[in-house]
């Protein structure tokens, strides 16, 4: 009879004992920062398209784009990419569209030669020129042709000048025949194509720092007669821009926001599960120690003093040096070596509870140790557990972060400590030094530490009424 | 029992702290596979020659000798700990792998330990007086938005973490404000000739400043939060009011009544916050490329250098226990109200 009614009286005591939690101004903005990061763990994936560890996203070093509400539009540039294709055939050639960027050309011998022409758009809108232009051109001859056709590829300012990416080259095999040089601003075979010195920037010299409207170009001349078929496949044209999304790329052109998004669900882990482990071991040995007493006492609390006094970081510096830094190891470490100030709160708190007299009528009507403890001692010591709960937890996250920090962490993961690291060590000088790589991760540390701060604070004043300022 | 039984009782406390150390060190670098896994890669490396790999391994302390077929004879677990405990007793540390020399002459004679000792004197030098000093003015204007503005801020420095208020600094004084140097301990056109000794100082200081704020920064939240919880607490005693009473100035009455009697929490707090200190200084030292142990160590990980590793452990904790023995003392002396026992 009692059981069906037990869960829902929890639930209500656990819903009381938040909402006076949560009249804690403090604990209140503690709880709702805590939540943000709660939110950016669990929709990860949806916040953000990329994977921390995949392929770049844009150029390195990219400043995030809404420096230009600050700075100005001028000299800032984003990511853009030309149109899908637009088809302007002259009748030459049944076309059929096989994705955004490909194309198949069907040629049933006209009778007199001329041009297929594939135009992509865009209207260039910001007012710096881009960090890096990045062309394709695929164009494929799959079975044998009679006789040979030419290919060129240019891109227009429309009305202004005309930038020649490939020029016309005849094609007389079958197989895939792709520009050469590539089409790629950052090698210096492409600025001599365009006949500019290797000193300066092609992606600046073809997109001058203005709106202007441009179109990428392929043509195919093919001559009377013509059989066969072509497809020209990836036809694009993408330009990286010199700033990108929310909070900038990294060294190599990853997206840091992402990085940012997935470190929370690895802090979060790695905070909650090593305390969970520091407290489930404090409370054994505190419980222990503090409800056994005289040699278990003794023996138990002389280990935790000295243990105590080893320096917690030096020692899981070179406990993870030797064992190895796998995110499990960390958090098994940074676990089992942060018990020792719980255990000893706990052995006094059960040192005075053992000789309350409710304990002593619980003995005297025949109740064992371990009906004691369970029903007794910890229901009184679990207020205690909340608020070391909420203490360690940033403990351990600051803790996970130093060791990533000093590159020590998990390799195939990311946290923000690790990126902090690498922001550090990245380009091996001070000026490689990205305001937006540092401070997003390092606020975000310093930000779900405090929210689990103010939180343990607050249930300390709750469960300690004499620390509880008068209103 | 008097202050020498209490001493006494306190040193032999510290022994069996450093044999503890010694014994967990041995667990970690003797008996984990890491450490031993590098050694028996570093001789694989002798170039085939047997009688070369031989004589490596019993230098190692791989092997205490060979049998008739070349078999290596390991040695007892106790044979090692006796070894090992002999080599920590009179710091024999072995060779460091980065460099081939003795790990304690790197340690010494490269000026690394004399640059973390600067580092970290200045730190805790300067964070606790800062920290005490505006300790006591916050506790004597109690309630004022003075109060509550340097707690708030106190706070804040004491929740970021080393690595990032390190990295903030770094940024702005170095990098958008030039005002110091990014890192090194002294301009590397000093190995060319070093100028006068005035000259030096001022360029040592810019040197030291950035690093030597960073951890100022992380730990004299902590002393000034302490010394205001102890002081609020002194300076509700009947004795402040006496002393108010005769006409001493509050001066006299805050900084020698009061914080005379609400100092003991402070130095343990001192000694006891040393370790967190020694931690920052990896950290510290490691952004701002100062040369010290911290940044010897950070390079250690990388190189896998066990011998280095293992002698910047046991010489950190050396460091601790010796600092909780030294508050031990100081509070022995400077309360009489302890009962040594």
């Amino acid at each position: 009879m009692s059981q069906p009614t037990r869960v829902p009286f929890l639930l209500i005591r656990f819903k009381n004992f938040l909402l006076l939690l949560l009249k804690n101004k403090l604990a209140a903005v503690g709880m709702v920062v805590l939540l943000l990061f709660v939110f950016l763990a669990v929709a990860a994936p949806i916040l953000t398209p990329y994977a921390p560890t995949g392929a770049s996203v844009s150029e390195p070093y990219d400043p995030p784009s809404w420096i230009t509400t600050f700075n100005g539009p001028l000299g800032y540039s984003q990511n853009a990419q030309f149109s899908a294709l637009t088809l302007n055939a002259t009748g030459l050639a049944t076309i059929s569209k096989q994705a955004a960027h490909s194309v198949r050309l069907t040629f049933a011998s006209p009778l007199t030669g001329g041009t297929v022409q594939l135009t992509e758009k865009l209207s260039y809108p910001y007012q710096g020129s881009p960090k890096r232009l990045l062309g394709f051109a695929i164009v494929d001859v799959p079975n044998s042709i009679g006789k040979p056709f030419t290919v060129t590829a240019f891109v227009d300012r429309i009305g202004v000048s005309r930038f020649v990416f490939w020029s016309p080259t005849e094609i007389n095999s079958t197989g895939q025949h792709l520009p050469s040089p590539p089409i790629d601003s950052s090698q210096s075979t492409f600025n001599a194509k365009l006949g500019l010195g290797a000193q300066f920037s092609a992606a600046t010299y073809v997109f001058a720092a203005q709106i202007a409207d441009y179109q990428y170009v392929l043509q195919i001349h093919v001559p009377a007669g013509f059989v066969g078929t072509i497809d020209v496949q990836d036809f694009q044209l993408s330009l990286l821009g010199n700033t990108w999304g929310i909070f900038g790329t990294d060294d190599a052109g990853h997206d840091i926001f992402s990085q940012v998004v997935y470190g929370s669900r690895l802090s979060l882990e790695v905070g909650l599960f090593a305390t969970f482990i520091g407290i489930g071991v404090g409370l054994l040995i505190g419980l222990t120690a503090g409800y056994l007493g005289k040699l278990v006492d003794e023996v138990l609390m002389r280990t935790t003093d000295m243990l105590l006094v080893i320096p917690f970081l030096p020692l899981l510096i070179v406990l993870v040096a030797t064992i190895g830094s796998g995110l499990i190891y960390i958090i098994l470490l940074i676990g089992f070596f942060s018990w020792m100030g719980f255990a000893r709160i706990i052995r006094s708190q059960v040192l005075s509870l053992r000789e309350r007299p409710f304990i002593e009528a619980a003995k005297a009507s025949g109740a064992g140790t371990g009906y004691i403890t369970a029903r007794h001692i910890f229901p009184n010591i679990v207020s205690l557990t909340y608020v070391n709960l909420a203490l360690s937890v940033p403990a351990a996250i600051v803790t996970e972060a130093a060791l990533s920090f000093l590159g020590l962490g998990d390799p195939t993961v990311i946290t923000w400590g690790s990126m902090l690291g690498a922001a550090n060590t990245a380009g091996g000088s001070i000026s490689n030094l990205a305001w937006w790589w540092i401070i997003p991760p390092g606020l975000s540390i310093a930000l779900l530490s405090l929210s689990f701060i103010l939180l343990g604070y607050a249930m300390d004043e709750l469960f300690n009424p004499r620390l509880r300022r008068r209103r | 029992m008097g202050l020498r039984g209490y001493l006494v009782k306190r040193l032999l406390n510290t022994a069996i702290l450093v044999i503890f150390v010694i014994i967990v060190n041995f667990a970690i670098f003797e008996l984990l596979p890491g450490p031993n896994g590098a050694l028996a890669n570093l001789t694989g490396r002798a170039h085939g020659n047997p009688q070369a790999i031989q004589n490596l391994q019993i230098n190692l302390g791989l092997c205490t000798g060979f049998t008739a077929d070349n078999k290596c004879i390991a040695p007892s677990v106790w044979d090692k700990f006796a070894i090992y405990f002999k080599n920590m007793l009179t710091f024999q540390f072995g060779q460091s792998q980065q460099s081939g020399n003795s790990v304690l002459s790197d340690m010494i004679s490269t000026g690394r330990l004399w640059n973390t000792l600067t580092l970290l004197g200045t730190a805790t030098a300067v964070s606790l007086a800062v920290g005490i000093f505006l300790g006591v003015l916050v506790a004597s204007r109690r309630g004022t938005l003075f109060d509550s503005s340097m707690v708030t801020v106190s706070l804040t420095t004491f929740s970021l973490p080393t690595f990032f208020m390190g990295l903030v600094l770094l940024l702005v004084f170095a990098l958008w404000i030039p005002l110091f140097p990014p890192g090194g301990v002294t301009p590397s056109s000093w190995i060319l000739g070093t100028p006068s000794l005035p000259d030096q100082i001022l360029t040592r200081i810019r040197y030291l400043f950035l690093p030597a704020l960073t951890l100022t920064l992380f730990f004299y939240g902590g002393n000034l939060l302490l010394t205001r919880a102890t002081m609020g607490e002194a300076l509700t005693e009947d004795y402040i009011t006496t002393a108010r009473a005769k006409g001493l100035s509050e001066r006299v009455v805050l900084f020698k009544h009061a914080l005379k009697n609400a100092s003991l929490p402070i130095v343990t707090n001192a000694a006891l916050a040393f370790g967190g200190i020694l931690g920052g200084a990896i950290i510290t030292e490691t952004i701002f490329t100062w040369d010290g142990l911290g940044l010897w160590l950070y390079h250690a990980i990388g190189w896998h250098d066990f011998p280095v590793l293992q002698a910047m452990f046991y010489i950190i904790a050396l460091c601790v226990i010796g600092a909780n023995l030294i508050s031990d003392i100081v509070y022995g002396m400077i309360d009489p109200r302890i009962k040594y026992e």
